[in-house]
């Protein structure tokens, strides 16, 4: 940056302290993301918003997990999310389950989703992996769409409210944006705690092994199609809260939530913000949905921005943005 | 079919092992055996059917006919992520590692894979013992200044060091090299060499090689293969004084 | 059975192959791309659905229907010329996401590019003259503009089948989708090759897309469905392998269409379940190689 080199020593002080800053980060980052969105929604233009980048950035987090850390590229979980979101919604609406029992249905159902599907595209490896993946989800879109009865099909299922909830010390309504913001953050706080003791894991160097080289991690011992196939259903519970909580959100659950369109805004979601970077999905959700709502103001076309946006990144900036600055200042 | 008898002894012996890609036969009907102790070397000229052999003793693949027999039980078919927990290791022809961790996370992931691999609570950085472990094997191939480089920035003779230090890690009994100084200088290959002889002295080693001088002054026997079949084996003046051996192999140019 | 059902299976046998015949040309399209660059082209429904728009473009332009079908793969198959040279051409190397992560962007760009000019609307694509009505095979009436589908997918298949055994630049083609490097060593050009096939991909997907316009309507969204109905004959065919999209193109048709006669409520779940029964199978697919994979 500086052309005048006597500077170089005091950049490097100031860089040195910059680098100090994103280490401290790092290493407490399950503080930082919560000390983040614990004052996040007095920043964002409208609590809605905020919520919206609370769940994506969960849905992402969750992708993550197989995309960044493992390495394997998924265009299937939208089917998760979906079925994180209608186990909740139908639940609620079919069978009045309570919110904590509706929330839990809806995970253990994405997890089951994900068990399966997993099974059946683990075997397929690299670039087929993609395409199985976004096939076997589309699959489970159109069987929820036939499923109207249940599912409410294209018009999706409407009635999932909640409203009051009592919790003998605190009573508060969903309604209030503000306590509907950090009854989702109570939530994705937890899920954020248990990701990144997940991560510092044994089983998370193990995921990177897979990542760095198949074939080796497979000659030290490890069982890469198990361990992948563990990986993915922990990666679909994720993405399944992340679903159950959208559709308390959104007191409905549209169909949309289980098209493939949805796991592709995962995967540019988590190329936006960083792939393999812990706070790079939560990044990529908060400039995808703010970027969305800045351009849907000025053009309804707002879908050839986010396209011609992401080619650019794929094409030069593959870290993404947390990706980029963390090289930055490592270097 | 030659002088090898499956005798109790024998720590790992491959039973008429064929192996065929479509309509190219890489290995027809060899029948080799590695006693316990000894590091025996498979030599042989370009297209030999050395590196097939060595892929399907380590259990890359298995052979389209035949067995491998280990400690008396048959291995054939084994997944390939169950050979470290019998106490097998081996090392690629090509390096490789894993590029973008530290060189100790290389060696520790081996090391944790005989112990947790499916962990996903407690912390990794409470494996202490297994930081230490990774730590000595590094020192033990000779990368004592370079535990926390990235894999990736090693230099290649580097690297296949700790290719090793990653296959001792789960103290194999029996450690399988496939073309370990292939690439590396000069020098370099001096030390690899020393490395072997050393860690030959405690456990069974089989080296596959293409530079039949190289191995001649430290191996206890050698194993002969042309055009997928077994020529010759034998210790290191039988082979030496084998005409056929100097026919196919020696006199085809000076290796 | 009887003969009336009978009747009705022969004729739904025919609509099925039809329907199958643009899984063909979709399917060969991305397993020939896929079988030399390694690209798995997430933009080939968007280029489907780009087809379908020029032809009703040039159709609107000069009224006539041959010229359309001969125009669409060429303008098509040169944008398919632009996109490899520039957009995907450099991210060779750097890892076999990367252009598909980059098609997928391509594709959502082109939809949203052609919403601007054309609107969210469907635009009417009416059936030729010369090949509206029916024809009397024996057991029904079919329609003639089908048999046509059926017959220019025979035709355009076999041509391209001449071309790669066939030809000397089909050689290289099949070396290349071999071993790169042996084409690099006997002096030929490999990314023209590349750039080539590309064209010819994406090309026959434009084709394909125009082909189905008279049949299916044209909206900017066309090629979303279609991107997956593509992915899972190639899954079930193998990837890269040209035998393997036409019998899996013409088998899932069938499949869909012998479905939709007799369970319909089935009729969009019948191609996932066949698609699962081949991965349980044989993973790799039908006819592909084992390689591919684990």
């Amino acid at each position: 940056m500086s052309e005048i080199p006597m500077n170089t020593g005091e950049m490097q002080v100031s860089g040195r302290r910059l680098s100090d800053l994103v280490k401290l980060v790092a290493r407490h980052r399950v503080i930082a993301v919560l000390a983040f969105m614990s004052v996040f929604p007095f920043i964002m233009p409208y609590e809605a918003l905020a919520v919206n980048i609370l769940i994506y950035g969960l849905f992402a987090l969750g992708f993550n997990m197989v995309f960044g850390y493992m390495g394997v590229l998924s265009f299937g979980h939208a089917a998760f999310f979906g079925m994180g979101s209608y186990g909740t919604g139908i639940a609620i609406v079919h069978f009045g389950a309570p919110w904590p029992v509706a929330i839990g249905l809806g995970v253990v159902v994405a997890g089951i989703t994900a068990m399966i599907m997993g099974a059946m595209a683990i075997r397929s490896r690299g670039i087929y992996f993609a395409m199985v993946t976004l096939a076997l989800a589309q699959c489970v879109y159109y069987l929820i769409y036939q499923m109207s009865d249940w599912s409410g099909g294209e018009d999706g299922l409407t009635g999932v409210t909640i409203g009051e909830i009592d919790l003998g010390v605190v009573s508060f309504n969903l309604l209030d944006p503000t306590a509907k913001y950090y009854f989702m953050f109570t939530f994705v706080a937890l899920a954020v705690f248990i990701f990144s003791r997940i991560l510092a894991s044994p089983f998370g160097a193990v995921l990177e092994a897979i990542r760095e080289n198949e074939n080796r991690a497979r000659a030290c011992g490890y069982n890469v199609q198990l361990t992948k196939w563990i990986t993915f259903v922990i990666s679909g519970l994720f993405c399944g809260l992340a679903g159950a909580l959208n559709a308390i959100h959104l007191s409905v659950v549209p169909i949309e939530s289980l098209h493939y369109h949805l796991s592709g805004q995962a995967v540019m979601m988590a190329l936006l913000g960083g792939m393999g970077t812990f706070f790079g999905p939560f990044v990529g959700a908060m400039a995808f949905l703010l970027l969305e709502d800045v351009i849907t103001l000025i053009t309804i076309h707002w879908q050839l921005f986010l396209g011609i946006t992401f080619m650019i990144f794929v094409l030069f900036f593959p870290k993404g943005i947390w990706g980029s600055i963390l090289h930055w200042v490592s270097r | 079919m030659n002088s090898i008898s499956a005798s109790a002894s024998d720590f790992l012996r491959a039973e008429h092992v064929t192996m065929r890609y479509g309509g190219f036969t890489a290995l027809s009907d060899v029948s080799v055996s590695f006693p316990k102790g000894q590091l025996t070397a498979i030599i042989g000229p370009n297209g030999a059917g050395k590196g097939t052999l060595f892929n399907v003793l380590s259990g890359a693949f298995p052979p389209s006919e035949g067995k491998v027999i280990y400690e008396g039980a048959d291995i054939t078919g084994t997944p390939q992520h169950k050979f470290a927990r019998l106490g097998i290791a081996k090392s690629f022809q090509i390096t490789n590692v894993f590029p973008q961790l530290s060189a100790q996370e290389n060696v520790r992931i081996a090391i944790q894979a005989l112990s947790c691999r499916y962990d996903i609570w407690s912390p990794r950085s409470g494996l202490k013992a297994m930081q230490e472990q990774a730590a000595q094997l590094l020192d033990m191939v000779g990368l004592t200044d370079h535990h926390h480089r990235l894999a990736a920035n090693l230099a290649h003779g580097e690297q296949r060091s700790l290719e090793i230090a990653m296959a001792l890690a789960c103290d194999p009994r029996l450690l399988l090299l496939d073309e370990p100084t292939a690439g590396m200088s000069p020098e370099e290959t001096v030390v690899m060499m020393d490395l072997i002889t050393q860690l030959a002295s405690e456990r069974t080693v089989i080296l596959v090689e293409h530079k039949m001088k190289l191995v001649m002054g430290i191996c206890n026997r050698l194993i002969v293969l042309h055009h997928g079949e077994f020529l010759a084996e034998g210790t290191p003046d039988d082979i030496r004084n084998n005409d056929e051996v100097r026919r196919v192999y020696l006199g085809q140019g000076n290796h | 059975m009887d003969g009336i059902t009978l009747n009705l299976f022969a004729l739904q046998l025919f609509t099925g192959l039809a329907l199958g015949s643009v899984f063909v040309l979709l399917a060969v399209g991305l397993s020939l791309i896929f079988g030399l660059l390694t690209v798995v082209n997430f933009a080939h429904g968007a280029f489907y659905m780009v087809g379908a728009y020029v032809g009703v473009f040039v159709l609107g332009l000069t009224g006539n229907f041959w010229f359309t079908l001969a125009a669409v793969p060429v303008v098509v198959g040169s944008m398919g010329v632009v996109v490899e040279r520039y957009l995907v051409r450099p991210l060779y190397g750097r890892g076999i996401d990367y252009p598909l992560l980059l098609t997928f962007g391509l594709g959502m760009a082109l939809v949203e590019v052609v919403r601007i000019v054309y609107g969210l609307e469907g635009v009417p694509f009416d059936t030729p003259k010369e090949l509206r009505g029916a024809v009397d095979l024996g057991f029904g009436f079919f329609p003639l503009y089908r048999l046509f589908l059926i017959g220019i997918t025979t035709v355009l298949v076999m041509v391209l089948w001449l071309f790669i055994e066939k030809t000397s630049y089909g050689l290289v083609i099949r070396a290349g989708a071999r071993d790169p490097e042996i084409v690099r060593v006997l002096g030929i050009d490999i990314s023209k090759v590349w750039l080539i096939v590309f064209a010819i991909g994406t090309g026959v997907a434009g084709l394909a897309g125009v082909l189905s316009a008279p049949m299916r309507s044209v909206i900017p969204d066309m090629g979303s469905t279609v991107l997956v109905e593509a992915f899972v004959v190639t899954v079930v065919g193998g990837m890269g392998s040209l035998v393997g999209a036409v019998v899996a193109g013409l088998l899932v048709g069938v499949v869909v269409s012998m479905t939709s006669l007799f369970w319909p409520s089935l009729t969009d779940l019948s191609m996932f379940a066949l698609m699962a029964a081949v991965l349980l199978v044989r993973p790799q697919g039908l006819f592909g190689k084992k390689g591919l994979m684990g």
